[in-house]
């Protein structure tokens, strides 16, 4: 399976409408992220996805095919829910035997799994002496356990500590580089940006906007920081490059020691380093600092 | 029941021997009910006169709020771990998954009742061991009935601690205030109630109607009439389907209220 659409869902739950003419692509070795704010519809997009919640209206096509959420669709997903805690009492192997008895999956590749999710030296204790960070690396280890074709994670990052981010990241990684989907909600913009491919804003049930990062930057035309480091704060050439900077107009100037920043659109960048250009061995280096995906997120929302 | 169903009896099954809570249970009925077997083996009287009755009235007690302790959190709590969606993604329909969930926690239940009563046989003498043995069937029904009830309460509630709580009301009602609610009916109504409904009232109840069977089972269909209940038991067929009934439409309930929830 190469590629997941979902056309025109609706989902209406008692007085609100939780999701309102949704309509989200994924594609084979693409990670996309579904960001919003809390009750944006995310974990109900990924509900519907799971047959967890059952559409109004909506239609679902893989490779371009009409399908329904049935069990032989179920069969190609794996599913990491929000704050997921499995029975005290079962040790982290019997959690995923039942889990790999379940799917039909040989009882061989339960052992990798938990070796891939750091769980190896812990897979004989009880569930219960295991950390939250354990519990979700546990709950990763269900969702890949099938190699499904589609990885549904909800709120993966969700009390990892650095040793279970690594375990994630190098699982986005191996999903990507199979050429397999992903689907992730996180509010952990900043941390996932570098992992995901796509990103898809929610608001209120509807689609704000859907594309890359950078589309998403575009779409928000937040101030880019073109950063000069000054050889010689005393040079009077750098005083006049700042002042050539304020006259142009396009972008707000400040200057620190050692430092010009010039805060433009991106595409001015190219201009402020044309107007660079004029003043010779003024700068002995320059850094474009790109606004955060926090930022940019902020600003979308704001503007809707 | 396929594949997931199957997965998921053993591992309730797996759940429960290693939940402390159903070997407390096992242990406790062995004990109650050994003692009551010892008690009735030394005081010289006629075994069944004095340990069944006393048996009866041990198990209709204890068994049914054991099974609903037991099947409570079945729903609920997989509810509350953040895993019912888990479970419900995989392949299977929901009402599988309730009836896998009931097979697995009836099995357990089966082999705690069975090992108390076995143990308590042990001890006992042939005529006590005669009495208990005669006990076991019902027990089982009984406590299966109940274990019905309890997954069809923990499908409703959406906090565990709701769940208990309607379990110990429950509990309260069938197995206390029932039949002191029917004598009440007849004295309010002043006899107004024919003897026949206040009977199948009775049974209509499966601690009643356990109680009923088993009374007569040990002392006879005349302590029916001593108890001032002109009408007799129903045959076995109609006996039979009542605890059916009682086993699987609470279960089934169950399932048709998981499966239209609209969102899990």
């Amino acid at each position: 399976m190469n590629s997941v659409e979902a056309r025109g869902v609706f989902v209406r739950l008692g007085q609100v409408q939780a999701l309102d003419d949704v309509h989200i692509e994924l594609e084979g070795g693409k990670a996309t992220m579904l960001a919003g704010p809390n009750g944006a519809g995310k974990t109900t997009f990924m509900k519907v996805l799971l047959g967890l919640v059952r559409p109004d209206f909506g239609s679902f096509a893989a490779d371009g095919e009409a399908i329904d959420i049935d069990n032989e669709w179920k069969q190609r997903i794996g599913y990491l829910p929000e704050a997921v805690a499995f029975s005290d009492n079962l040790t982290g192997r019997q959690v995923l035997t039942f889990f790999a008895r379940a799917r039909g999956v040989n009882r061989s590749r339960i052992g990798a799994v938990l070796d891939q999710v750091g769980l190896g030296r812990a897979q004989r204790r009880a569930v219960r002496g295991y950390s939250r960070g354990m519990r979700q690396r546990l709950g990763l280890g269900v969702a890949i356990l099938t190699n499904p074709d589609l990885l549904i994670l909800d709120e993966p990052t969700a009390g990892l500590d650095q040793e279970g981010l690594s375990v994630l990241w190098g699982v986005l990684d191996q999903w990507r580089a199979a050429g397999r989907m992903i689907l992730i909600s996180t509010h952990d913009l900043a941390l996932t940006e570098r992992r995901i491919d796509d990103i898809c804003v929610l608001r209120a049930g509807r689609v704000l906007v859907q594309g890359t990062a950078d589309d998403l930057r575009r779409a928000a035309r937040l101030a880019h920081r073109v950063m000069f480091d000054v050889v010689d704060d005393d040079d009077p050439k750098v005083g006049l490059l700042c002042d050539a900077m304020t006259k142009w107009g396009k972008g707000r100037v400040e200057r620190t020691p050692g430092r010009l920043i010039v805060e433009v659109t991106p595409d001015s960048i190219l201009e402020v380093m044309k107007i660079q250009s004029g003043f010779p061995e003024t700068v002995r280096g320059l850094r474009v600092e790109e606004p955060t995906l926090d930022l940019v997120y902020d600003k979308l929302l704001g503007a809707a | 029941m396929g594949r997931v169903g199957r997965a998921l009896v053993l591992h309730e099954l797996l759940e429960r021997t290693r939940d402390r809570w159903v070997l407390v249970i096992s242990a406790l009925f062995a004990l109650l009910a050994t003692g009551v077997s010892l008690y009735g083996r030394s005081a010289e009287v006629e075994v069944a006169k004095l340990t069944g009755p006393s048996l009866v009235t041990l198990t209709a007690l204890l068994v049914p709020l054991v099974a609903m302790v037991l099947s409570h959190d079945a729903i609920v709590g997989e509810r509350e771990r953040n895993t019912l969606g888990l479970l419900l993604s995989l392949p299977v329909s929901r009402i599988e998954v309730v009836f896998a969930k009931y097979i697995g926690r009836a099995l357990a239940l089966v082999a705690s009742v069975t090992v108390g009563l076995g143990i308590a046989m042990v001890v006992s003498d042939a005529a006590g061991a005669r009495t208990l043995s005669q006990l076991l069937g019902p027990t089982l029904l009984l406590g299966l009935a109940f274990l019905s009830l309890g997954m069809l309460i923990s499908t409703c509630s959406r906090r565990q601690v709701t769940a208990a709580s309607i379990v110990v009301v429950t509990w309260f009602l069938l197995v206390f205030f029932y039949d002191l609610g029917l004598l009440g009916l007849l004295v309010i109504t002043d006899g107004a109630i024919s003897q026949e409904t206040i009977s199948t009232l009775v049974i209509a109840n499966p601690a009643g109607l356990f109680r009923l069977q088993m009374m007569q089972a040990f002392a006879g269909p005349e302590v029916l009439r001593d108890l001032g209940m002109t009408a007799t038991l129903p045959g076995p067929a109609a006996l039979a389907l009542l605890w059916i009934a009682w086993l699987v439409v609470p279960s089934i309930g169950s399932g048709i209220l998981l499966t239209r929830e609209k969102v899990t």
